[in-house]
């Protein structure tokens, strides 16, 4: 059976009318990376919600359909029963960290203790996750002494602490620095390579490109597509939806409209697959040249 | 960054190894004696033989004289002049001002309620020299002070030094605007509005995100609580409570008594 | 069982997270009103915030804690008035149950009947823990009424009643700003939103309104103030 199951779920917001998710349907399957990417309120931050447990319990509002997590119905258990099983980070750092804790190392240990794991667990724990995330040195440092990007890996490290089946992640580098975006990404890198199930909101589409097994398009909070990346990122018809594709599609899509691409060949995704087609049309060009 | 949260001091001593709830029950005797006690002289008495002595031996006289100093003598100062001077009644007049006259009676009266509150203060001062707002916090919500609230507590510590920091920036930006922050007073009360609007929107907003990402870790969680930082109970501390509220109880009895 | 449900009522984790920051907006707002000199207090808008759109009790714990972590933090003086903080707290949280936190002139009220519930409250710990004259500024108003032959329980509170309603009808007119500030579906994660209507539009107006309406109860208070000891 699917790690998490959504079945025909459509969601709307208190005091609103039109419906945020519409009739959304998909299985996720443990260890799986599924990807999110939309334009702005296309519904992405929505779904991290759903998939979290947060809507309906914080939000409430209307929520038709069902979302099974490890069997768990969410719209039918408690708030603190969900988020055992699922982890959720988002964009901004600075909130998510608790504030009452006065060293990292304590800050980690937060949820640890509102879970009632006996101290030696609690620490044994925490050592694992400073490893995996590579914060070590920041363990003694004040929460809120630190860059955005380190208080996002403190964020995560937080969150997987509590040992969730499924990371949620709603576009947690969007508010970083570049640095600080390729230290989140090394982290996460390193999550999926160890099997964990991770859904993704993002639109850095590179990144999106090196990790995701699937692909999922909303538009307007429909499912317009669910693919692999080389079958979705790929697309060109995305930039419509107000997508913005990685340099390399758009590079790709240029070099179409002037005619000179191949027939029938799918664009570049990633710097790897741009080097490897850009590579082969110039050794075509050199070679129609002689 | 304010790296100190608090007017605690990092220090090895007796005082600092004490458990947090026997500080407070030292506070909470020391206030009740020097209003309740038996005799008027009783608070000075405590100020000097007790409450000096001790934070001496908890290694933190200096700072304790000095935010005394700081805080208490100007208040005091100002209680006991005003008192003096401004209370009606008694007999022996000792000099007269204007057309006040200043009585030993009222010196008297100005000179307890002066060391009452010195006594008071001061006390609160030593526990929170000597102990850290979130080891009190922590040892107060395992006796039972409910979690969310200790994590109010803590929370505040590290939010206010932020805002605080936010709200000197907005003021140098404002400033840097030409806004006047001197001036009559319709110009004073006009410049509260800009300054206060961005700071207070700002942090409101953040509430919503920061409440999910701690239920996101379990803060409504229905399980016991673990903490942890783990906090010394020793059986000395046990009878240094149980002492002073013996103490407490003779004393008091005892005023009743000479009643 | 009523008490506890009222009281479990006002904490969800909304409030548990709205307090810290209202004690910070009572505390910083408190300060910049001791920088720009101005003659009021201001130093319980987050606390009037909290009890309006979370509860009485909530609001209750709010004063007391701010009181405490004021005196664990700046001054230790803050600590015996915490009684005040939380009466204020409990009687704004309960006026806005009655509805007087949804119109302007309405709030007005809310911010007399909190004036009133603090000037009651600070009486006995200014005259049994400070003898009557305390460190304040207003100190003088009381020694003026002692020597014009008064008791010293009378002169306290007359003095109480002359100071405090400024402060907090300018209060509760800045707290209810606030809230007219926030969106409804924001306010609608507290525990009683329904205690505020919004009325959309026109924020900065009644913003200015609230600072303006302030303006002219400072300069009313300070006619009758002038009058009485006249």
């Amino acid at each position: 059976m699917a790690q998490v199951t959504i079945n025909n779920l459509t969601y709307t917001y208190p005091l609103t009318e039109e419906p945020a998710l519409r009739e959304i349907s998909i299985e996720i399957q443990a260890g799986e990376f599924l990807a999110v990417i939309g334009a702005n309120g296309a519904g992405k931050t929505t779904l991290c919600y759903t998939l979290s447990g947060f809507i309906p319990h914080f939000f409430r509002g209307e929520l038709q359909g069902k979302i099974l997590i490890d069997g768990l119905d969410t719209a039918n258990s408690k708030l603190y029963e969900i988020v055992e099983k699922v982890g959720l980070a988002f964009q901004n750092p600075f909130n998510q960290i608790s504030g009452s804790k006065f060293t990292v190392y304590e800050e980690i240990a937060f949820g640890l203790e509102n879970l009632g794991l006996p101290r030696d667990e609690i620490r044994s724990r925490v050592e694992w996750i400073l490893a995996l995330t590579g914060i070590e040195d920041l363990a003694e440092r004040s929460p809120y002494a630190l860059s955005g990007g380190q208080q996002q890996k403190v964020a995560l490290a937080s969150i997987l602490v509590m040992k969730p089946g499924v990371l949620v992640l709603d576009e947690p580098t969007s508010q970083l620095d570049p640095i600080g975006t390729r230290e989140v990404f090394q982290v996460i890198r390193s999550l999926a390579h160890s099997g964990q199930t991770i859904i993704l909101a993002e639109h850095k589409m590179e990144w999106i490109a090196e990790f995701a097994d699937r692909v999922l398009v909303l538009d307007k909070g429909e499912i317009v597509r669910l693919g692999t990346p080389q079958q979705v990122l790929s697309d060109i018809n995305l930039l419509s939806s107000g997508i913005g594709l990685s340099r390399y599609t758009r590079v790709a899509h240029r070099v179409n409209q002037q005619k000179l691409w191949p027939k029938g060949q799918r664009y570049p995704i990633s710097l790897q697959e741009a080097t490897e087609a850009f590579g082969r049309l110039l050794s075509q060009e050199g070679g129609s040249k002689k | 960054m304010r790296d100190r949260l608090s007017f605690y001091i990092l220090r090895e001593s007796p005082i600092h190894r004490m458990n947090p709830l026997t500080k407070l029950t030292l506070v909470f005797s020391l206030i009740l004696l020097a209003f309740l006690g038996p005799v008027e002289w009783l608070a000075i008495l405590l100020f000097t033989t007790v409450i000096l002595p001790l934070s001496f031996l908890a290694h933190v006289g200096r700072e304790f004289l000095s935010a005394t100093a700081r805080l208490l003598l100007p208040v005091i100062g100002f209680l006991f002049v005003m008192q003096s001077i401004f209370l009606p009644g008694g007999g022996t007049a000792l000099v007269q001002v204007w057309v006040l006259d200043i009585t030993l009676e009222n010196v008297n009266i100005a000179f307890v309620n002066a060391t009452r509150i010195l006594t008071m203060i001061s006390s609160f001062l030593l526990l929170l020299l000597t102990t850290h707002p979130s080891a009190l916090m922590s040892d107060l919500a395992r006796r039972g002070v409910p979690g969310p609230i200790s994590y109010t507590v803590t929370s505040t510590l590290q939010i206010l030094p932020q805002m605080q920091v936010k709200a000197a920036t907005i003021m140098d930006a404002q400033r840097a605007r030409g806004l006047e922050t001197q001036g009559n007073l319709m110009k004073r009360i006009r410049a509260l509005l800009p300054l206060v609007a961005p700071l207070v929107f700002g942090s409101l907003v953040d509430v919503e995100e920061r409440a999910i990402a701690i239920e996101a870790r379990a803060f409504n969680s229905p399980r016991q609580k673990t903490s942890l930082v783990e906090i010394d109970d020793r059986p000395i501390d046990r009878r240094i409570r149980w002492g002073l509220i013996l103490v407490v109880i003779f004393l008091l009895g005892s005023r009743l008594w000479l009643k | 069982m009523n008490l506890i449900n009222s009281i479990k009522k006002d904490f969800n984790t909304m409030t548990w997270v709205l307090i810290p920051v209202a004690i910070a907006i009572n505390i910083v707002i408190g300060q910049f009103v001791v920088l720009l000199k101005l003659p009021v207090f201001l130093d319980s808008i987050g606390t009037v915030l909290v009890a309006v759109i979370a509860g009485p009790w909530a609001g209750a714990l709010t004063g007391t804690l701010s009181n405490i972590i004021w005196g664990l933090l700046i001054d230790p003086n803050a600590f015996p008035w915490f009684p005040v903080a939380l009466l204020i707290g409990f009687v704004a949280g309960w006026c806005a149950i009655a509805g007087l936190f949804k119109s302007w002139w309405r709030v007005v009220i809310a911010g007399f009947l909190i004036a009133i519930t603090a000037a009651l409250a600070s009486t006995p710990i200014a005259v049994y823990l400070y003898g009557g004259i305390t460190a304040s500024g207003s100190s003088f108003i009381t020694a003026f009424l002692i020597q014009t032959g008064r008791d010293m329980v009378s002169a306290v509170l007359s003095t109480n009643f002359l100071v405090e309603p400024v402060d907090k009808i300018a209060t509760a007119l800045l707290a209810f700003a606030i809230l007219e500030g926030l969106s409804s579906r924001y306010l609608a994660r507290f525990p009683r939103s329904e205690n505020v209507a919004v009325a959309k539009g026109g924020r900065t107006t009644q913003l200015i309104v609230a600072v303006l309406v302030t303006v002219f109860l400072v300069a009313l208070y300070a006619l009758v103030f002038v009058r009485l000891i006249s």
